[in-house]
């Protein structure tokens, strides 16, 4: 059966990140992701060769809209981490900062999806690892919650490939809270988005059917939620890094069913550890911590296995809650997807959701990735970490990293942060224990 | 009738002299730059060693990091115009052009006629120059001279992937301390600074061929991975180091000329 | 004659120290608000019996910054935050804070709790402008420009007092419009350099006050003969083109800027808020509509190569320097398209850095007579 299993999953390089070589069988939910990606790529595949239109969407647009018409949309950021992670980003790098002339300081994953398109578009002939399962598309799902590097980005697709952008803005917010004048501008954006879509697309808006995939995407949202919880036990029951592998469910697939399956069994799975009092971390977890900022994709086993040295494990995350979207019509779908990000929301708030995460995992120390692609976090992440280190009495280290461009990183530099962290930790463990 | 070129850089003085703008009589290198005794070296030489004097010069065009602070000169041009001149002299096919200096990278796209079209530079950072390989030699203990050679004996070049020299560094020393043959880290390094000169070059357009001049182009391997990296020939001309010089002498001929109502 | 060298000394002197302007009307007992480059809602202050005055960054030592904005954070920020840590703002009464780039939405916070004696206003401008409802957005985000105004300094405004300001801002950009076209017969007096002091200065006067003295400095170009210019002629685009020392590279190489698409000079002035369709407030959102051109500002087609194509051929310009911000992402964007969408309607171009701590020039000098050479 599993061998079965393994094999459809065989080309399971294909989503986010290949975990430490496993020194036991994949997990089942890891193996079900691999299935979900190479599903929703052939389904662009199908979709285009049936002449129906595919998107590329951001990855916090409301994904609800596609999933209720029915259109396949894939997701550029998502896809460029892979890429990344699989160590296949230079020919990417170098055809966009070189022919295509952008400069080097840009979002890495603008950067290589920049150049891929340009494959896509007969542009360039850089060869395309995947083959071009990251279909050409016919139009683009744009919010700018995440950031404002997207709506420039996407911006160059549209004029690259001559194809429309349908976007919602999504408004910073400077409060604490969502004013009710950016939920009518959103809600405004949304009706007159669906309609356009619609009118593009062919498709027709069924009610019945927004209301189911609200009920699973917000189900799923719960799932989610609910696994990125399970870590507060003692020991964690995974590897926190793992947690990073099931993003392209919650990016890519959040309204399906098969997310919730996916969902249903991670919790299962951690459940099962809990309760044997066993982990997947590879050794005893002697520290907890929680990281800040994506993963450092290109680098992710020189960080587990630097962690691991030290019996470090990463429990908590600024995306255990990313998608904590609760809602029930258009007006509150508004008002979420502004709040969704939490490059959205002021400091405050930033605050706030890491402080819950930091409390709740019980962390001793927080490990920021100053993800050199990342303005929108790094400008701001020195005054946050400052007020979190004091408010929740963890120290911090900070280590120069990137999401995607394998050229801006140091091994020695992240081991000696590591260490160092490590080192503080460890007094402050010691002072707690001496009283 | 005698043009003269001088070009003052920031770490070497080169002159030229032509005759009728089309025999290169003379050319001298002094390895000491703007600020120093070099200059007036340089052009020392040249006159005696030819009999000649600023006299005989019918016009004089200076370039170079230093070129706005010389007297004897008729006009100054910037070295980018001068260098794209000096090698279509030298090598009159060549249409893409790449200096690797000390300090900074230059790509030029020049016309049949040695008129610069576009150029790119860094001018910025170390990386992609030869202050890169300044570093990186004395982290492997080697004579700068000895890492082209050295690293044509790579069979496994390593892969030196940060862009920021300081880290690069440190890649190196641990790839040492992990005993990797020299010879393959030297490729690495060179690998690294083809990148990312490649990658500006690019940007003017894919060429059939290239030529390559600045001291970088006297290490093969550095040539050799720009070829890789362009995808296509790359010739360095024995003369090259002197471009700057013999294209200050070739404008200081046109200049001559227009102003004398010649033809050239 | 005498006039138009004391309008632009005067204009001079207010960009060389701006300071000197705000202790100028603080001492008129007026209340001054720092405007964020690259938007603000300037109207909003001024109709509240208040000077605005804009903040571009400047020249200074980064120290204190480095506190909150990494390396890679644009100079325009980092100078804004360094002078703010420094106190150079001291009586300013609020700043208002414009998060259009990812740098300017992380400032709002970085203000916030870093210099606590001048608070930020923050203003979210619509990017969605094909939308009708973006207007009514605006429309509340400047309601809450004001009301945040109220608060902190007591000063309201009324319907009348907005009218009067943005009669007193559209009078203002032609004007300056006036003056860009003025200026190009009088290339002589004109330099790069007292081209962009003109422009510049506009953010350290009251407007009508700057209006005045741009308007007889066009008087006194016009009592001129007209200046046959044979140099070279480029247009300017970009967010800004500074320091001074760039533009004298211009002269230097025989260079005269017979226009510009640059965020911190033209594009202020090129977009009237409209004279009717509803009250102050609605008509200056609509204003917003009206901006183009602008990196920071969404658009679709990439339009700037094609427009700046159009004001080469209309000013007879020989070419475009592309002034690149440092680390300004939304230029780095547009910068492929921009030269790509200029070669190919024929108009040579060349990129500059722009970065306001530089202390070597020799870089940009090279760039621009090699540039010129090419000409």
């Amino acid at each position: 059966m599993s061998e079965t299993v393994n094999t459809t999953a065989a080309p399971a390089a294909e989503q986010a990140a290949p975990a430490p070589k496993p020194k036991r069988p994949k997990a089942k939910s890891l193996l079900m992701i691999g299935e979900q990606t190479n599903a929703l790529f052939e389904s662009a595949r199908l979709a285009k060769e049936r002449g129906e239109k595919v998107g590329w969407s951001a990855s916090i647009f409301p994904q609800e809209i596609a999933e209720t018409l029915g259109i396949v949309v894939l997701y550029p950021e998502n896809h460029t981490a892979g890429v990344a992670a699989r160590h296949q980003a230079d020919p990417f790098l170098q055809e966009c900062e070189g022919p295509l002339g952008y400069s080097n300081d840009l979002c890495a994953y603008a950067k290589l999806n920049l150049a891929y398109t340009a494959v896509l578009n007969g542009e360039s002939d850089v060869e395309l690892p995947d083959g071009g399962k990251m279909v050409k598309p016919d139009f683009l799902l744009l919010t700018n919650n995440i950031c404002n590097q997207l709506t420039k980005w996407y911006e160059n697709l549209a004029r690259q490939l001559n194809i429309p952008v349908f976007f919602i803005d999504t408004c910073y917010n400077p409060m604490d809270y969502v004013t009710e004048t950016r939920v009518r501008y959103v809600r405004a954006q949304i009706d007159q988005l669906i309609k356009d879509l619609c009118a593009f697309t062919g498709k027709t808006w069924d009610e019945e059917r927004f209301k189911e995939v609200m009920r699973v995407s917000q189900l799923n949202s719960y799932l989610w939620e609910r696994a990125n919880n399970l870590m507060d036990h003692k020991p964690a029951p995974i590897g926190g890094f793992e947690l990073f592998n099931y993003m392209s469910a919650m990016v890519c697939n959040r309204g399906k069913d098969s997310t919730t399956a996916i969902m249903r069994q991670l919790n299962a799975e951690m459940e099962q550890h809990i309760k044997e009092g066993t982990s997947t971390f590879p050794v005893e977890e002697e520290y907890r911590v929680s990281w800040d900022g994506i993963a450092c994709w290109p680098y992710l086993s020189h960080n587990l296995r630097t962690l691991k040295k030290y019996g470090v494990n990463m429990v908590a995350s600024s995306y255990g809650k990313a998608w904590a979207i609760k809602y029930d019509d258009l007006d509150g779908m508004a008002r979420a997807y502004c709040f969704a990000s939490t490059n959205g929301d002021n400091a405050t708030t930033m605050m706030g959701r890491r402080m819950e995460a930091l409390k709740r995992m019980d962390c001793e120390g927080t490990i920021y990735h100053v993800n050199r692609s990342c303005k929108v976090m790094d400008c701001q992440m020195m005054e946050v970490q400052r007020q979190l280190s004091a408010m929740a009495g963890v120290p911090f280290t900070s280590f120069d990293g990137d999401q995607a461009d394998y050229r801006n990183y140091s091994e020695a530099q992240f081991e000696t942060r590591i260490q160092g962290l490590v080192e503080v930790m460890k007094q402050n463990k010691e002072a707690k224990k001496n009283g | 009738m005698f043009t003269f070129g001088i070009d003052i850089g920031s770490t070497s003085s080169k002159v030229a002299i032509l005759k009728d703008g089309t025999e290169l009589v003379a050319h001298y290198v002094v390895p000491l730059g703007t600020g120093t005794i070099g200059p007036k070296e340089a052009r020392e030489y040249v006159f005696k060693e030819t009999g000649l004097t600023q006299e005989d010069m019918v016009y004089t065009v200076v370039t170079g990091y230093g070129r706005m602070n010389c007297e004897y000169a008729d006009e100054q041009i910037s070295e980018l115009s001068c260098h794209a001149k000096g090698i279509h002299y030298l090598m009159p096919e060549i249409r893409t052009i790449v200096d690797i200096g000390g300090q900074d990278a230059k790509a030029l796209k020049i016309s049949d006629k040695g008129q610069l079209l576009a150029f790119q530079m860094n001018d910025k950072c170390a990386a992609g120059t030869g202050r890169f390989l300044d570093v990186m030699a004395k982290v492997l203990n080697v004579d700068i001279n000895e890492l082209g050679p050295l690293s044509e004996k790579s069979q496994h070049p390593v892969s030196i992937s940060n862009t920021c020299t300081v880290f690069a560094e440190s890649e190196v020393i641990s790839q040492l301390s992990s005993n990797v043959p020299i010879e393959d880290i030297a490729a690495g390094i060179h690998n690294s600074v083809a990148k990312r000169v490649a990658g500006m070059a690019l940007r003017l357009g894919r060429p059939e061929a290239m030529a390559m001049s600045g001291g970088v182009a006297l290490n093969i391997g550095v040539v050799h991975a720009m070829e890789r990296e362009m995808g296509c020939p790359v010739h360095v001309h024995p003369l090259c180091q002197s471009a700057g010089a013999i294209g200050a002498a070739v404008f200081a001929w046109e200049k001559y000329c227009k102003k004398e109502g010649k033809n050239v | 004659m005498a006039d138009l060298q004391q309008s632009i000394a005067r204009l001079q002197a207010a960009c060389d120290n701006p300071r000197a302007q705000l202790d100028y009307y603080l001492s008129q007992g007026k209340k001054v608000v720092g405007c964020f480059a690259p938007w603000a809602p300037e109207e909003l202050v001024h109709a509240s019996g208040m000077i605005p005055m804009g903040m571009w960054g400047g020249h200074t030592e980064l120290k204190m910054a480095k506190s909150y904005l990494p390396a890679f954070a644009c100079s325009i920020m980092q100078a804004n935050m360094e002078f703010g840590l420094q106190g150079v703002y001291k009586g300013m009464s609020a700043v208002i804070i414009p998060a259009i780039c990812d740098t300017l939405r992380c400032m709002t916070q970085n203000w916030r709790f870093g210099i606590k004696s001048i608070p930020a206003i923050a203003i979210v401008y619509p990017q969605n402008r094909s939308n009708p409802a973006s207007v009514d957005y605006l429309i509340s985000e400047y309601e809450t420009v004001l009301t945040q105004l109220y608060t902190i300094t007591g000063q309201m405004m009324n319907e009348d007092a907005l009218h009067e300001t943005i009669e007193i801002y559209n009078e203002h950009n032609k004007v300056m419009r006036e003056f860009a076209a003025v200026a190009n017969d009088h290339l002589d007096v004109i330099t790069p350099q007292v081209r962009h002091t003109v422009f510049k200065s506009a953010f350290f006067f009251e407007k009508s006050e700057h209006t005045a003295i741009v308007k007889d400095l066009i008087e006194g170009l016009k009592a001129r003969p007209a200046y046959n210019w044979t140099g070279k002629k480029v247009v300017l685009t970009g967010i800004m083109c500074e320091p001074v020392q760039v533009l004298d590279i211009l002269a230097e190489n025989n260079v005269a800027v017979v226009g510009d698409d640059l965020v911190q000079e033209s594009q202020q002035f090129r977009a009237d808020t409209p004279e009717k369709g509803g009250g102050g407030l609605k008509r200056l959102a609509l204003q917003w509509n009206e901006r183009y051109g602008c990196s920071l500002i969404h658009e679709l087609g990439k339009p700037r190569g094609g427009q700046l194509a159009k004001q080469c051929e209309e000013t007879g310009a020989d070419g475009v320097i592309i002034c690149m911000v440092k680390f300004c992402d939304p230029e780095e964007y547009d910068q492929p398209w921009l030269e790509k969408d200029l070669r190919n309607a024929g108009h040579p171009c060349v990129s500059i850095e722009i970065d306001q701590q530089n202390a070597s020039f020799e870089q940009i000098r090279t760039r621009v007579q090699t540039f010129c050479e090419s000409l």
